[in-house]
C-alpha cells in the first residue's frame, strides 16, 4: 500500500483538489496523507506588537481544523486519511514532508480563480523540481 | 527557589516604590509656556519672543545684541519653546544697539533699538519688546526632508520595506543631509541629534511598550477565541446574530486592547465556525475586521492614532469615553445594518453543517488554556482601566498606569524578564522614534507650517469647514497612506488649526482626526494592519481576501461610518 501526499488550504477552492486525490486514492487503495503548512509570513506585514508562538498555535488549530474537514471528506468516500500540519514556507516543507513520509505521489491543485499558493507556469516548474529533488511523483490535477 | 523568591520580593517592592512614589508625586505642572530661560538679577535686560507667520513660537533660534562698535555681541541667548529669550545687558551707556536674531530655515532678522527703548535700557530698565515674526525660508534642507518623508510613505505604502526599515532609512537621509550635507553647505542642515530628540514622544514610546506586554500577557489565554466560540453558542446557528455578537466582541476588544491582535486571534477561530456554519467565513470577517477598526477608536489606548493624538494634544481616556465612543457606537450601529444588508442572502442560507466530532475540535480549540493567568491578569487590567480613568485626577499619564499595570501583570504571574523582552515589539518601537524624528524634520523646515497655513488659507476662520476638510482628507488619505505617519505629521497642523480657529478649542479637529485616520482605514485592503493580517490568515485558509473584495465592502462602509462620525462631532460640539 502506497501512500500519497495532497497539500491543500483547505478552502472551498481546495475541494476539486482534494477530491481529485480522493479519488485517486481509492483507485489505488493507497493512504492518503492532507498536508497543511503553517505560514506565518503575513506577520511581517503588521506594525503591531504580536507574539508569533500565540498566532502560530492559532494557525496550527485552524490548519488541524481544516485537515480534519479534508479528512472527514475523504471518509465520506471510503478513503482513510491522515492530516499532516508542519510549519514554514510551503515548498520547502512539501519537499521535506515527501521525502519524511515516504510517500510515492505528490498531488498538487491546479489554480483556479487567482486563490492558489501558486501561478500556473510557476507550478509546473515546482513540480518538475519537486520531482527531481525527491524522486516523488507530482502529479497536478 | 530562594532566588525565585528574592527576585519577587524585590518586584514587589519596586512597584511599591513606584506607587508611593505616584501618591506623594505632585504631578505634572499645569501646561502652559515654558518659561524663557535665566532672568536678570540686576542692570539692565532684553526680553521678547520670537514666532512664526502663524503666530507659532521659534525656539533655538540664536540672538545677539550689538553695540556698533563691538567686534563681538555684548549678550546672546536661546529662543526657549515658548519662543522667548532674555539678553542681560552689560551696565553702561548704549549709543546704539542691534539684535540680530538668526536660525536655519527662518530669514535672519535685525532689529534696530528705538531712542525710548535705549533710554530704559540706560536707566537699568528690564524692557519688553514685542513679539518679532520671523520668514520661513525654503531651503534646499526643506526639499530633503519633504521627499524623504514622502519617499517613507510610498515605501510603506507599496510594501517595498517594511514600516520600520523605511523609517530608519528616513532618519538616515535626514541626518546624512544635515551633518555631511550642511557642512559642505548651511541650507542642506536640517536638524540636529538633540534637536531630533525632542520631538521624539516618550509618553507614547512608554504607553504603547506597557500595553504590549499587557496584550501580550493576555492573548495567550486563550479569551479571545473563548469569546468567539460563546457567540456561536449564543446565536444558535443564526449567521446574522452571530455577525452582530462577534462586530461588537472585535469592537470592544479593539477598544481596550489592540485591533491587530485582536483581529490575528479572532480571524483562525471565526474561519472555523463560518465553516461550521456552511457560511463563506469572509461573510464574518469582513464586518469583523470593519468594526475592530472603528472599536478601536473609542478609546485613548485602542489604536496608536489615538495614542499619538491623546499623548500631542493631552487628550485624556475619558475625554475619548465622553467625546468619541458615542460616536463610535452610532458607527457601529450603521456598520450593523450595513452588513446585515449586503450579506443578508449568505446569512439566511447559513445553518449548521458541521459533524459532531468536528463541533467537539471547534470547541477544544475555543477553550481558555490558562485560566489562573487570565483570572489574574483579569484583576490588573479591570485595575489599569480604573487608572486610566481616575489617573487624570491626581495627574497620573497614561504611559505610567500602562507601565505599571504591565509590570504587575508580570510579577503576579511570575514571568521572567526575558519572556518580557520577547513580548515588547522593540521593532514598533524603534518604528515610532524614527517617525518621530522624520515628522520633526518635516516640522523643523516648515513643511507642516506651510499644509497648515494652506488649509487657514482654504478654511478661513470656519471651524465646520476646517473638520469637514480634516475628517475627510484623513479617511481618504489613509486608505492609501499609513496612517500612523500621516497622523503624526497632521497632528501639528491640528494644533496650529485648533489655537487659530475660533471655537476650535473643543479639540474637535483632533477626534476629527482620530475618526479620519481610523475609520479612513476601512476603506482599502491596505488602510490598516488589521485588514493586512486578516487577510494573511484567509488566504491561508484558502478564502483570499482580494484588494478589489475589501474594496466593495470597505468603501462604503467607510463613507456610511465617517458621515455618521461627522454627524456626531457636530451634534456633540
Amino acid at each position: 500500500m502506497g501512500k500519497i501526499l495532497c497539500a491543500t488550504r483547505g478552502g472551498e477552492a481546495s475541494y476539486r483538489t482534494q477530491d481529485a486525490a480522493i479519488a485517486l486514492a481509492r483507485e489505488r487503495g493507497d493512504e492518503l496523507l492532507f498536508l497543511y503548512v503553517v505560514d506565518m509570513r503575513f506577520l511581517n506585514r503588521s506594525a503591531s506588537a504580536v507574539r508569533p508562538d500565540v498566532v502560530s498555535a492559532e494557525m496550527e488549530h485552524m490548519g488541524d481544523f481544516l485537515l480534519a474537514m479534508a479528512c472527514e471528506r475523504a471518509q465520506k468516500q471510503g478513503v482513510e486519511a491522515k492530516p499532516v500540519i508542519r510549519h514554514g514556507q510551503l515548498r520547502e516543507e512539501l519537499k521535506a514532508a515527501a521525502r519524511e513520509e515516504g510517500v510515492d505521489i505528490v498531488v498538487l491543485g491546479r489554480p483556479g480563480g487567482g486563490d492558489s499558493a501558486f501561478v500556473p507556469a510557476d507550478l509546473e516548474a515546482f513540480a518538475a523540481a519537486l520531482e527531481r529533488e525527491t524522486g516523488v511523483e507530482t502529479r497536478i490535477v | 527557589m530562594m532566588e525565585k523568591r528574592n527576585r519577587y520580593r524585590f518586584l514587589w517592592a519596586l512597584v511599591l516604590v513606584l506607587i508611593l512614589s505616584l501618591t506623594v508625586w505632585p504631578g505634572r505642572p499645569p501646561v502652559g509656556d515654558a518659561q524663557a530661560a535665566g532672568g536678570p538679577d540686576s542692570g539692565p535686560s532684553l526680553s521678547g519672543r520670537l514666532v512664526d507667520s502663524q503666530g507659532e513660537p521659534v525656539r533655538g533660534a540664536r540672538v545677539t545684541a550689538w553695540a556698533d562698535d563691538e567686534e563681538e555681541p555684548l549678550a546672546e541667548a536661546e529662543s526657549q519653546p515658548d519662543g522667548g529669550f532674555i539678553l542681560d545687558l552689560p551696565a553702561g551707556p548704549l549709543p546704539r544697539l542691534t539684535l540680530r536674531v538668526e536660525r536655519p530655515h527662518f530669514a535672519p532678522l535685525e532689529w534696530r533699538a528705538p531712542y525710548r527703548y535705549l533710554t530704559a535700557l540706560n536707566d537699568g530698565q528690564a524692557v519688553r519688546l514685542p513679539d518679532f515674526e520671523m520668514a520661513r525660508r525654503i531651503t534646499s534642507g526643506f526639499w530633503v526632508a519633504t521627499l524623504t518623508f514622502v519617499a517613507i510613505l510610498s515605501l510603506i505604502a507599496l510594501e517595498k520595506l517594511p514600516n520600520t526599515m523605511a523609517a530608519l532609512l528616513g532618519v538616515a537621509v535626514v541626518f546624512g543631509t544635515s551633518f555631511v550635507g550642511g557642512a559642505i553647505h548651511p541650507d542642506l542642515f536640517i536638524f540636529d541629534f538633540e534637536r531630533a530628540l525632542e520631538y521624539v514622544d516618550f509618553n507614547v514610546i512608554f504607553l504603547v511598550m506597557g500595553m504590549m506586554i499587557v496584550i501580550g500577557i493576555i492573548e495567550e489565554t486563550g479569551i479571545f477565541q473563548w469569546l468567539a466560540y460563546q457567540a456561536y453558542r449564543l446565536s444558535r446557528g443564526r449567521a446574522w446574530l452571530l455577525a452582530i455578537i462577534l462586530m461588537g466582541l472585535t469592537a470592544l476588544a479593539s477598544a481596550l486592547l489592540d485591533n491587530v491582535t485582536t483581529m490575528l486571534l479572532m480571524t483562525p477561530i471565526t474561519l472555523q465556525i463560518g465553516l461550521a456554519l456552511g457560511l463563506d467565513p469572509l461573510a464574518l470577517l469582513l464586518p469583523e475586521v470593519l468594526a475592530s477598526n472603528i472599536g478601536g477608536i473609542s478609546t485613548l489606548i485602542g489604536t496608536p492614532t489615538n495614542i499619538l493624538i491623546g499623548s500631542y494634544a493631552r487628550i485624556t481616556f475619558n475625554d475619548f469615553l465622553t467625546n468619541l465612543t458615542p460616536g463610535v457606537v452610532l458607527a457601529l450601529l450603521a456598520l450593523a445594518l450595513y452588513v446585515l444588508f449586503v450579506y443578508r442572502r449568505e446569512y439566511r442560507a447559513a445553518g449548521e453543517r458541521l459533524s459532531a466530532s468536528l463541533l467537539a475540535r471547534l470547541r477544544e480549540n475555543a477553550r481558555i488554556t490558562k485560566p489562573v493567568k487570565l483570572r489574574k491578569a483579569g484583576i490588573v487590567f479591570i485595575g489599569m482601566l480604573f487608572f486610566f480613568v481616575v489617573g487624570e485626577r491626581f495627574h497620573l499619564e497614561p504611559a505610567v498606569t500602562a507601565i505599571l499595570g504591565a509590570v504587575s501583570m508580570l510579577m503576579w504571574l511570575g514571568s521572567d524578564v526575558e519572556e518580557m523582552m520577547k513580548v515588547v515589539d522593540w521593532t514598533t518601537l524603534m518604528f515610532f522614534i524614527a517617525l518621530f524624528m522624520v515628522v520633526g524634520a518635516i516640522q523643523e523646515v516648515g513643511l507642516i507650517s506651510l499644509i497648515a497655513a494652506g488649509i487657514k488659507a482654504v478654511v478661513g476662520d470656519n471651524l465646520t469647514t476646517a473638520a469637514l476638510v480634516l475628517i475627510w482628507t484623513s479617511a481618504l488619505l489613509s486608505g492609501v497612506i499609513a496612517n500612523i505617519p500621516f497622523t503624526a505629521a497632521m497632528l501639528p497642523v491640528a494644533g496650529f488649526l485648533t489655537r487659530s480657529l475660533p471655537g476650535a478649542g473643543s479639540k474637535i479637529l483632533f477626534y476629527g482626526l482620530s475618526i479620519g485616520s481610523a475609520m479612513g482605514g476601512n476603506s482599502s485592503l491596505i488602510g490598516a494592519s488589521a485588514n493586512m493580517v486578516t487577510a494573511g490568515i484567509a488566504e491561508r485558509a484558502g478564502y483570499p481576501i482580494t484588494y478589489r473584495r475589501f474594496l466593495q465592502i470597505g468603501l462604503p462602509a467607510t463613507v456610511l461610518t465617517v458621515a455618521v462620525g461627522t454627524a456626531w462631532l457636530f451634534i456633540r460640539f
